[in-house]
């Protein structure tokens, strides 16, 4: 049987999560620790969450870098809601929810409406959320303060499983990665993405409403973002400005070492998901061998650079192949007689 | 034969640019289970009546008929609605997609929550078992070659019911090997009386395939022949007219075989295969041939721009360079073909287009002199008749005409000993051309060796003082200013030997 590149593409990202796992098992002691793992988990769900938001849009072809502002004005409004005595938890979350997904729809308008490029609307659109955030912000006298959340509904959120080590977030995680995954390959809205990110032209020649796809996709990471942000804040207990710090970036370089690739039409939420683990996996295991910050940014920048130079790589060759096949089937004609002249 | 219906029918069709007519009054007919070619030189207004019938471009009068039946086009959906397909020359297919899922993109068949593949598929699969393709329904269109996404294109066509195929140059892109395989299915799906609309260059293609062929020259019908009136004598009489030459040279000039660019045994991918030329200084050659035969690649091997996969190319016995910025301190010079995207910088200035290749003369320190810039500039603006004469207007903002001179100009100013030029009056009005024309004849007589890339048949008779014609890779015939016609160079183009000319 031949494997497809996609097939391929994804069991390397799962040969090099297993490998780093155990790599990091071998030389440190405390990774295989059911404390560690439920941690790589916890801490993976945050950025993984987000991550399969900004999926759809990357898919698509475009790029969301504002998931930084998103959750850190998320995070704030529902720490505000969560010091109030008697305020229903699931009014927060839905709250939180929508937060998101309006600062999601906020860009989808400005991409499809006033046909600004992904990449700059987004850069700013995520100060200027984070900018709300600070209109939010707790003050004593003038200054910012923090205060501590106190609905114990809501920071039950941020918890264990009862009776488990299983943090809500990650088993949220896994169930959203696995929804996303029949969302992005077996419906109409997630065929039409891929298409829309592998050829927007022919795409909307084909009758599809390509500029409604985008802002679904935006809406969607904004909404993620909120989701990721309600949990962040649960678990934390209190919300800082610093909330969601790089998540933007970072969301983007996720789904690059899972093969979702900017440019869009390649990877899938799978892709998104073990990006996500992976690049936890190995901060959390860089940190064991060094605790050293300097270790885990570099180490993080290069990963994404050989995931970017791996993908334009891979792809080549796969090209590549075809190319040669083409050139070997040309060898072998025989050339078409011109037509000969009368007379 | 079964008696043939009339598929489709255009009547009296016109329609004008800015003031240009470039149709009058074309009638074009179609029969079922007809292969049907349409030729014409560039600018014939193939392409124009093409777009009408599909709903790119709204006519200005006369009447389409589908099965005899009066209809109006005024969009794509409204074409496809009554059964009309183009097959693009850049495909329109979704690579990560399946071929399933190409074909009924936008149109997908809906299950309960979700896409129902299975009746998807099994409808594909019939499509292709009914036309016996040899495809399958869920390969990745990215794995595929470029003939098998065509014929996932043709699949697409006929899942909405086409009657009618248009293709537009569709061997363009293809290998011989492949180009074979597309010519059997387009006999398959004339035997299951599906209508082919075939526009091409190719006079062997034509003759290979079609049943009837309507020649245009100039926006008008100008005949339709029958399978077995297609000749290449008949086709290109028909698509030239009568040929008179214009403004013929007064004096020759005698080539100077000490000033010699020589190319010797060039290879590249497997585009041009041992190429053997010399162009000498005083001579305009120019180099003819069917678009995508190679000629682009070997001008842009010469300045260095691509790199060759064998042969070796010298200037008056030296090696040329394989960089750019040396080739042109060493007096070579490149018009490209694309002026927007390789020859000019829409948003600098006049000024600063004339004399971005010129630094090495204009900031001999490092800092660019302003003053001797500025004096560059108008010198010129004024050898070369710029308009506006104004040097800080941005190019994007002038005519083509103007755009051109000024990448002409570049070059000129320094003076090259070798100008490359490709497609150098595309898209030019008349009197430019005329100016572009003189600049490069007062070139020659300066001794400089120009080679010129063209399609213009009649801009190659005219310019030229020797021609050489590509055909599938390699040097086919070599003309002389004497003994040239369009006539000729377009048959040659084809492949056709008249028996005129030198062979090569």
């Amino acid at each position: 049987m031949v494997l497809k590149p996609k097939t391929i593409r994804k069991l390397i990202t799962i040969g090099l999560v297993i490998a780093m796992a155990l790599l990091f098992g071998m030389s440190t002691e405390s990774f295989f620790t059911v404390r560690n793992i439920t941690m790589i988990f916890r801490d993976a769900s945050y950025v993984g969450i987000i991550a399969l938001g900004v999926s759809f849009v990357v898919i698509g072809g475009g790029i969301d870098l504002s998931a930084n502002g998103i959750v850190c004005f998320v995070g704030m409004a529902c720490a505000r809601l969560g010091v109030l005595a008697g305020f229903p938890a699931p009014v927060i979350v839905i709250v939180g929810l929508l937060a998101g997904a309006l600062c999601g729809y906020l860009n989808g308008l400005a991409v499809t409406r006033l046909h600004l490029s992904e990449f700059i609307t987004t850069l700013a659109s995520g100060y200027i959320f984070a900018g709300f955030a600070v209109f939010l912000v707790f003050r004593e006298n003038g200054n910012v303060a923090s205060a501590a959340v106190t609905n114990k509904a809501f920071l039950a959120l941020g918890g264990h499983i009862p009776h488990t080590y299983i943090y809500i977030s990650s088993v949220v995680w896994v169930l959203l990665a696995i929804v996303v995954y029949i969302i992005q390959t077996k419906t109409k809205f997630g065929l039409h993405t891929v298409a829309l990110g592998s050829n927007p032209k022919s795409t909307m020649m084909s009758g599809v409403d390509i500029d409604f796809l985008k802002l679904i996709g935006f809406v969607l990471a904004g909404l993620f973002c909120g989701i990721a942000g309600i949990f962040q804040v649960a678990y934390q207990s209190a919300s800082t400005l610093t909330l969601g710090d790089s998540m933007g970036f970072q969301a983007v370089a996720v789904c690059a070492v899972g093969g979702v690739v900017l440019g869009g039409g390649k990877g899938d939420a799978m892709g998104a998901f073990l990006g996500a683990l992976f690049m936890v996996i190995l901060l959390n295991g860089l940190y064991k061998i060094s605790p050293s910050p300097s270790i885990q940014f570099i180490f993080q920048g290069l990963i994404i650079l050989v995931a970017i130079f791996f993908d334009t790589w891979f792809n080549r060759m796969m090209e590549k192949k075809l190319f040669s096949d083409a050139v070997r089937k040309r060898k072998n004609q025989t050339p078409l007689g011109a037509v000969k002249a009368e007379g | 034969m079964a008696e043939q219906k009339i598929v489709l029918r255009t009547e009296g069709i016109c329609k004008s640019f800015n003031g240009v007519q470039v149709l009058k009054d074309v009638d074009l007919e179609v029969l079922s289970g007809e292969v049907h070619a349409l030729m014409g030189e560039n600018g014939a207004g193939k392409s124009t009546i093409i777009k009408i019938i599909t709903g790119v471009y709204v006519k200005e009068s006369g009447q389409i008929y589908i099965e005899e039946q009066p209809v109006e086009i005024w969009s794509r959906q409204d074409a496809r609605g009554n059964g009309i397909s183009v097959i693009y020359q850049e495909l329109s297919l979704v690579p990560e997609l399946s071929v399933t899922e190409n074909i009924f993109l936008g149109q997908e068949i809906m299950g309960r929550f979700l896409p129902d593949r299975k009746e998807m598929r099994k409808r594909v699969q019939a499509l292709i078992d009914r036309y016996e393709f040899k495809i399958n329904p869920d390969a990745i269109v990215a794995t595929m070659g470029m003939a098998t996404r065509q014929m996932v294109e043709i699949l697409k066509a006929l899942s909405i019911d086409a009657k009618i195929i248009i293709m537009d140059e569709p061997t363009s892109a293809l290998s011989t090997a492949e180009t074979e395989k597309l010519f059997s299915t387009i006999d398959t799906l004339r035997a299951k009386g599906v209508s082919i609309l075939y526009i091409s260059h190719r006079l062997e293609e034509i003759y290979r395939l079609a049943d009837r062929l309507t020649v245009m020259r100039d926006g008008i019908n100008v005949g339709v022949l029958d399978h077995d009136e297609i000749t290449p004598e008949r086709v290109t009489t028909l698509m030239i007219g009568r040929e008179v030459r214009k403004n013929e040279k007064t004096h020759l000039r005698e080539p100077n075989k000490d000033h010699v660019l020589s190319v010797k045994h060039l290879k590249y991918r497997d585009l041009l295969s041992d190429i053997n030329m010399d162009a000498y200084g005083g001579e305009i050659l120019g180099i003819g041939g069917l678009v995508g035969s190679g000629r682009t690649e070997l001008i842009k091997c010469i300045y260095g721009a691509l790199k060759q996969s064998g042969g070796e190319i010298t200037l008056d016995g030296k090696p040329v360079n394989k960089v750019i910025a040396k080739n042109i301190v060493g007096g070579m010079g490149l018009v490209p073909e694309d002026r927007r995207t390789e020859g000019f910088f829409p948003v600098l200035n006049i000024a600063e287009n004339l004399t971005v290749a010129s630094y090495d003369l204009l900031a001999k320190t490092g800092i660019i002199s302003a003053k001797n810039e500025k004096q560059f500039a108008a010198d010129a603006i004024r050898d070369y008749d710029i308009r506006p004469t104004t040097s800080t207007v941005p190019v994007g903002n002038l005519s083509g005409g103007n755009q051109q001179k000024v990448v002409l100009g570049r070059w000129l100013s320094r003076k090259p000993k070798v100008l490359l030029l490709d497609e150098p009056t595309a898209g030019v009005d008349v009197g430019v051309k005329a100016e572009l024309y003189r600049l490069m004849e007062d070139l020659a007589e300066q001794g400089a060796i120009i080679i010129m890339v063209s399609s213009d048949l009649e801009e190659l008779v005219n310019v030229s003082d020797r021609i050489l014609i590509v055909h599938k890779g390699r040097f086919f015939k070599e003309y002389l200013y004497e003994n040239a016609s369009q006539n000729e160079i377009l048959l040659a183009s084809s492949g056709v030997d008249t028996g005129k000319g030198r062979l090569l």
